[in-house]
């Protein structure tokens, strides 16, 4: 492809721009523990990416299916950081307000924030109720585990908090603001 | 003798015993740890994902919470806390304007962040430097019938803001333990994935990724994996149910070393793992 437009959203940021070096060999794709569960697979998407189409990319599930493992990034042969390039994608759908046709990571993510912002610490059992609101059956799934952990003395009903929570409020603000925007 | 920040992370307090046997260990050891006074959280993989620029807030509110108190260490027992720190350390080292909108964040508490920023280590790192590691050596052997050890480290704690000739491959920890007298199998499965949070909304498509973890420690002859970060532990002591019948027991590292110190199990926490260690105790691998 041509040079890239400085203004391009995607383009704009250094560390995008690492795809137009992609080789497309695949070591990324190959090496995702994920990349079955995926729309694109990253070597895919960063094909898309550069044919133009990064609004298919940002609809796509594949920066929510990312599970931040790096192995991709570890094994890429032209040093491409794949999984911060996902995490822009993330941010970039998030801001958006593109919603992929799977989004249950997004909720999550932002369960865990939400609960992070009002506590200033994440409590499991407080996220995965936040969670739950939108997808019960997850939650139900894991019934069994919880009851075992709860007799353990291992699941903390009472949050986790640090001592002004609001510190952390204002450090999550735009995290949080972006959920009632998508 | 140098006193390090402690960061425990939000998940520490209620994982399987690796509170217990880490303030356990720390005695004989003579490791003084002081928690960071007044931590939140990291943010982990939830923070960056949904902005980039609160992620960074979270990590720089605990390097300058450590700066304050005059630390140039954090040390971490997780591995997305570690991992997490490690890049946003990386990111406003590497970006000033970055560091200086951290900073601007955090004035109205008092904190500000000042280069070059602490230095964040995993308590594993810890253990295999000078001078801890002296004090390993020729602590008492564990007795034969502790079942064969796996050594899981995860995925980010080796990937990929790591440092050091052992990023891609570790092992330290296979080293320690040996040496410690426990018997300590080779497999292939050491740095993948086991699907972190991902396996609460994802659980159908991260439960292969826990098997195939545990079938490669199994077939290798592993009878108790040992983990270094709560995500880890958590997803493959609570994962292998519906694996089929003798699951391996899942221990934090500390634990097994605290059993090499002969400390009391009991004082470990060994109690609160889902998978008994006592059903692979006797076992001969």
């Amino acid at each position: 492809m041509n040079e890239p437009d400085p203004d391009d959203p995607f383009f704009a940021h250094p560390e995008c721009r690492q795809i137009l070096r992609c080789i497309q060999c695949g070591a990324c794709s190959g090496s995702c523990p994920l990349g079955a569960e995926m729309d694109y697979a990253p070597r895919a998407l960063f094909a898309m990416i550069r044919d133009g189409d990064l609004g298919g990319a940002l609809k796509s599930n594949t920066p929510w299916y990312c599970v931040s493992c790096y192995q991709c990034m570890d094994r890429c042969p032209q040093e491409i950081p794949v999984a911060d390039i996902m995490y822009r994608l993330k941010q970039m759908a998030v801001e958006a307000g593109c919603r992929p046709r799977i989004h249950k990571l997004p909720d999550f993510y932002r369960a865990f924030v939400q609960d992070v912002g009002r506590n200033g610490r994440m409590t499991e059992s407080h996220v995965m109720a936040r969670y739950s609101l939108k997808h019960p059956g997850d939650a139900a799934a894991n019934t069994v585990t919880a009851l075992k952990l709860l007799a353990r003395g291992r699941l903390n009903l009472f949050p986790n908090r640090s001592r002004d929570p609001s510190h952390v409020a204002a450090l999550t603000a735009r995290c949080r603001k972006r959920e009632t925007d998508a | 003798m140098k006193t390090y920040a402690f960061f425990p992370g939000c998940a520490y307090e209620s994982a399987a015993g690796y509170a217990e046997s880490v303030a356990a260990l720390n005695i004989p050891l003579g490791i003084r740890l002081t928690e960071l006074d007044d931590w939140t959280c990291c943010g982990a993989t939830a923070a960056f994902s949904l902005d980039e620029g609160d992620g960074l807030a979270l990590c720089g509110r605990l390097f300058a919470l450590a700066q304050k108190e005059g630390h140039t260490d954090i040390v971490t027992v997780c591995n997305a806390c570690y991992t997490t720190l490690r890049k946003a350390g990386k990111r406003m080292t590497a970006d000033p304007p970055a560091q200086v909108e951290v900073s601007r964040r955090l004035a109205d508490q008092g904190l500000g962040l000042a280069l070059p920023l602490p230095k964040v280590l995993h308590y594993l790192d810890l253990l295999v430097a000078e001078p801890f590691d002296r004090r390993l050596t020729g602590k008492r052997q564990v007795e034969h019938g502790v079942g064969a050890v796996a050594v899981y480290y995860g995925c980010q704690y080796s990937r990929p803001w790591t440092t050091g000739p052992e990023a891609q491959h570790p092992t330290m920890l296979q080293r320690l333990l040996a040496g410690l007298g426990f018997d300590v199998v080779e497999h292939s499965a050491g740095t993948l994935c086991c699907g972190a949070s991902h396996a609460v909304p994802y659980a159908d498509a991260c439960g292969p990724m826990i098997g195939r973890i545990v079938g490669e420690i199994r077939g290798k002859g592993g009878r108790i994996i040992t983990t270094i970060c709560p995500m880890c532990q958590f997803n493959l002591d609570a994962g292998q149910r519906g694996l089929g019948k003798d699951p391996l027991p899942v221990t934090y590292f500390t634990q097994l070393i605290g059993l090499a110190l002969d400390i009391d199990p009991a004082d470990l926490g060994l109690n609160k793992l889902l998978i008994p260690l006592s059903a692979m105790q006797k076992k001969a691998p």
